[in-house]
């Protein structure tokens, strides 16, 4: 609070040119993606989440690395009855087998599982997408209908039948059969941005300046489309591994000596009786799993949307 | 409205033709041939010859296909249309129309519990925004939404009935007991928890987002600067449009009342047409499995015309 | 409730501050407003978008929500103090007594219900009509904005109407309870240039026969020198003039108002380029200290530091500035008046 000396001046403060401004009047820029980091952090959630999904996915590559073939080698001195110990922390199963080795096995097969089948899903979902997007026209109108039909058949049933039919307990038909059937929301989603986008006005202003289709498909409209994509894709790797999980319990998955959440669950449910924990830790380990993909879902989707309000 | 549901039916055709033709691939692209199982050291190669005869499965892909396609529309007459199980050798309508009141039991029970407690959960969340009430449902809620279904189902089979012998461990009537209404809810009580813990989780959760979503809207603030109560501005002006979203919710979900409960029907031996769909293909019961997928991807159709027809009905923004 | 003698003061803000705790900071979006309207006049309230325009006429309905507050202040209206009322007294002024109408007619309505059952909600809530005589009241009104054909209007949905006739909706139903006080939030912005002009006119004919003050807010200075009385020109949550209409139009005194009034281009009038205000408005969450619009003043003086109170510059005319009645700087030979304004001054502006 100064406090003026002498004749004050009219207009002393005025001299500089009147299309200066103050950096105190602007409010500090940031970039998309910094705007996108800070918005995740703050969904404490959303960032708990992150922590137990790689501790997640950090667990099920290094134990079974270290493990080497604890997850299969079964055991006859070694049974149910052992209390936990270091090297077992869960103990051994009715075959002697490690069973926290075996379940750490099993996740990494239930999130490569899931890893790829997204992968095809949002590779696939958003090649169609695209095209039915921006293309538009009979392409978009055939390709519509394309997805309509594969939407109406029964999702999980069509997966059964696939795997059923075409090689029960292979992980790659597995895999496929997840991806097949569950591109098509990406692609919807997909479909819908570039809809959104294409009348947008920097796509326009683009056109204008004569960049080509190419270009301002994959420079302009594929990141933004994206963003859906990726919180689906996030929630879709937690979706895909509850299918497999429910294709061993039903007995198509993976079968012994093969490690898979589903598989743990129905060996688990044989010996609840006797042993009501083996339940308790493949389902906990899914239960986890899908958790923190949910959490990281709602988070990515709050902070890549920019029209989500947060309050103090 | 009436020509709209007409030209909705109409672009059905061509879905309806794709999902039979789809199904009917996946099935008889197998490897192998549908009559495999039956070729049993017992059967004479000539029977295999008659079997193979007598589902036409000597004949092209698409002459096969167009007959049976044909066929299959005949059902509400004819109780051979959809052909005869591998398993047991019954008409497949017969079978299928058998299991059709169960499930219904099942998932209709379970729409009525969701929508009874999904709606008003909703309400409480949005309305009480950040709320520690709504904190602790929307942890409840996500949690029960992570929940798998058969892990679920499972468990409470195994505390609630194994354990605590609460409830009856499966089926849909104990033996002797078959048209008691009591003893029927008796046995829907574990199978009806489980599908509904995770749906009022997925509504609940849609139900508040809409909420909020209208309760930020300008025609609220108007509401309000008119002097309505609260109540009148929540259950009158808010709440009219947020179910509309929820009518469509509704729509889409009336195809899974037929096909969405697989899982939950094997793990309780519920018998149902999931049930059915499920041990069809574990015995390679091919023209059950068929029959299945066409009834399932032919509720979606009529689900979606519902939820579109439901919607014009209640938005008077649309017009047709 | 019944209504004052025709002389006197029908509302009265003093001192009012509503202030919002965001995310990312405190803003001060009305801070420190004080203003009168008298029975049966309209008050302008002009100023830039985020000036606070819009809150302070939220903050009179009470109609502020998280993370909103109104932080302290008092808005007399009658014998009642707004900012103490409860709950369910400010419910029967609201819509009642004082009735606001908003910006966008579209969104402003509820789309699922028809007009009539809108305007007849509002009677019924008040007035204990019953529905059949609501129902008439809402045709009675819908005849009344000039809406042809009132009955079959009545039972249409707003997405039906035109933009200017769902103005005129959102009028029937804010006037159909007779209030004292109508507020109306930039009511003619979303319209057309000629709807504006035809329902300015509404306007100012029920106003006429309703003996109805009005609190009008607007960015356009066109609007408030048809309609208004008096004139509050408002920037960064304070007011920065005051005064009837003709003084602040004939008259201005804040560097502000000039700003504003100078740059209308006028018809007739040949120029190279349009006279603007530098600078941008300041970051609500980063206010500068000392007088807030120091930076785009063109009359900018090492006084400015020091925040200006609001001072009558004439009877009747307030602004917060400390340039002379006359237009000049205080001079040092005014001596003791201008050091007792500047320990004034300083003693006050501890924000």
């Amino acid at each position: 609070m100064a406090r003026s000396e002498g004749l004050p001046v009219p207009g002393s403060r005025a001299a500089r040119p009147a299309t200066e401004i103050d950096e105190v009047d602007l409010v500090p820029v940031r970039t998309y993606w910094q705007l996108v980091r800070k918005r995740f952090l703050q969904h404490r959630l959303a960032t708990i989440a992150l922590v137990l999904m790689l501790v997640l996915v950090t667990a099920s590559i290094a134990v079974p690395l270290i493990g080497g073939d604890a997850w299969f080698k079964t055991s006859l001195t070694h049974g149910p009855k052992d209390p936990s110990s270091l090297a077992a922390p869960l103990g051994y199963d009715n075959l002697g087998i490690n069973i926290f080795f075996r379940l750490m096995r099993g996740l990494q097969t239930s999130l490569t599982i899931g890893f790829f089948a997204v992968l095809i899903i949002a590779g696939l979902g958003t090649t169609v997408g695209s095209i039915a997007g921006y293309v538009g026209g009979w392409v978009d109108n055939v390709l519509m209908r394309i997805i309509d039909i594969v939407l109406s058949l029964p999702t999980f049933f069509l997966v059964l039948m696939f795997v059923a039919f075409m090689g029960q307990g292979n992980v790659f038909v597995i895999i496929f059969a997840i991806g097949l059937t569950g591109w098509t929301t990406a692609a919807r989603l997909v479909r819908a941005e570039f809809l959104r986008l294409r009348e947008s006005d920097f796509v326009q202003a683009a056109k204008a300046l004569g960049a080509s289709d190419r270009r301002i498909v994959i420079r302009h409209m594929i990141p933004s489309a994206l963003a859906p994509v990726v919180v689906a894709s996030t929630l879709g790797i937690a979706d895909s591994v509850v299918t497999e999980a429910a294709l061993s319990f039903l007995g198509f998955g993976l079968r012994t000596p093969e490690a898979s959440l589903g598989n743990m669950l129905t060996n688990a449910q044989d010996y609840f009786y006797r042993q009501p924990l083996w339940i308790w830790y493949p389902g906990i380990t899914l239960i986890l799993l899908v958790l923190a993909a949910s959490f990281l879902g709602d988070g990515l989707r709050d902070a890549l949307d920019p029209r989500q309000r947060i309050e103090a | 409205m009436a020509s709209y549901i007409l030209r909705r039916l109409i672009q059905a055709i061509p879905i309806i033709i794709g999902i039979s033709l789809i199904s009917f691939l996946i099935v008889h692209l197998t490897p192998g041939s549908p009559v495999d199982k039956f070729r049993t050291p017992r059967v004479s190669p000539e029977t295999i010859n008659n079997l193979i005869r007598l589902y036409g499965l000597n004949e092209s892909l698409p002459v096969q296909f167009g007959k049976w396609f044909s066929k299959f529309w005949t059902f509400p007459f004819d109780n051979t249309a959809w052909g005869y199980s591998f398993t047991d050798g019954l008409p497949v309508r017969d079978k299928i129309f058998a299991r059709i009141p169960s499930t219904l039991w099942l998932t209709g029970m379970s729409l009525l519990v969701t929508v009874i407690v999904a709606i008003p959960i909703g309400i409480l969340q949005a309305v009480r925004q950040y709320s520690w009430s709504d904190k602790i449902i929307t942890t409840f809620s996500t949690i029960g939404y992570a929940l798998p279904t058969f892990w679920l189902g499972l468990m409470l089979k195994q505390t609630f009935s194994v354990q605590l012998n609460l409830f009856p461990l499966f089926g849909q009537n104990s033996f002797g007991k078959q048209g008691d209404l009591l003893d029927l809810l008796w046995h829907l009580v574990l199978p009806v928890t489980t599908l509904a813990v995770i749906q009022v989780a997925g509504w609940s959760r849609y139900m508040r987002a809409s909420m909020l979503e209208v309760l930020r809207q300008d025609y609220i603030r108007t509401a309000r600067s008119k002097g309505l109560a609260d109540r009148q501005v929540i259950f009158k002006h808010a709440l009219r449009n947020a179910l509309i979203p929820i009518v469509t919710l509704l729509g889409l979900t009336v195809p899974a009342l037929l096909s969405g409960a697989a899982i939950t029907e094997t793990v309780f031996s519920w018998p149902g047409l999931g049930f059915l769909g499920v041990q069809a293909v574990t015995e390679r019961d091919y023209p059950v499995v068929l029959a299945t997928v066409m009834i399932g991807g032919v509720m979606v159709i009529i689900g979606n015309l519902l939820a579109d027809v439901a919607y014009a009905v209640v938005d008077p923004r649309i017009t047709y | 409730m019944t209504r004052k003698g025709d002389a006197g003061t029908l509302l009265e803000v003093r001192d009012l501050r509503t202030h919002f705790a965001t995310a990312d900071g405190l803003v001060k979006a009305v801070d420190g407003v004080s203003f009168s309207i008298r029975n049966g006049a309209t008050l302008g309230v002009v100023g830039e978008s985020g000036c606070g325009k819009s809150v302070t006429a939220l903050s009179v309905m009470r109609l502020i929500e998280r993370p909103g507050r109104i932080v302290s202040g008092t808005i007399t209206f009658g014998a009642q103090n707004l900012t103490e009322v409860s709950d369910d007294e400010m419910r029967e002024i609201r819509g009642n007594s004082i009735s606001m109408i908003f910006q966008e007619p579209m969104t402003s309505l509820n789309p699922v219900f028809t007009c009539g059952n809108q305007i007849a909600e509002a009677v019924s809530i008040h007035g204990g009509l019953s529905g059949g005589e609501a129902r008439k009241r809402a045709i009675e009104m819908l005849a009344q904005v000039g809406i042809p054909d009132a009955e079959r209007r009545a039972e249409e949905y707003p997405h039906q109407l035109s933009g200017g006739m769902r103005q005129r909706v959102m009028i029937a139903m804010a006037l159909s309870t007779n209030p004292e006080l109508l507020i109306a939030d930039e009511p003619t912005t979303a319209l057309d240039v000629t709807i504006q002009a035809q329902i300015l006119e509404l306007m100012k004919a029920l106003r006429e026969r309703n003996r109805m003050s009005i609190m009008l807010i607007t960015h356009d200075l066109g609007v408030i020198a048809e309609m208004a009385d008096d004139v509050v020109v408002m920037y960064t949550g304070k007011v920065v003039e005051q005064s009837d209409v003709n003084t602040v139009y004939e008259h201005p005194h804040h560097p502000y108002t000039r700003g504003l009034l100078a740059s209308i281009p006028r018809l007739g009038e040949k120029r190279d380029r349009l006279e603007v205000i530098k600078g941008v408005v300041p970051n609500p969450l980063n206010l500068p200290a000392g007088c807030l619009f120091q930076r785009r003043c063109p009359s900018a003086m090492p006084i400015c530091d020091v925040a200006p109170p609001l001072q009558e510059v004439a009877p009747g005319h307030l602004s917060r500035c400390w340039l002379t009645p006359a237009g000049g700087p205080p001079s040092v030979g005014e001596a003791p008046g201008t050091q007792v304004a500047l320990d004034a001054a300083v003693a006050l502006s501890v924000e």
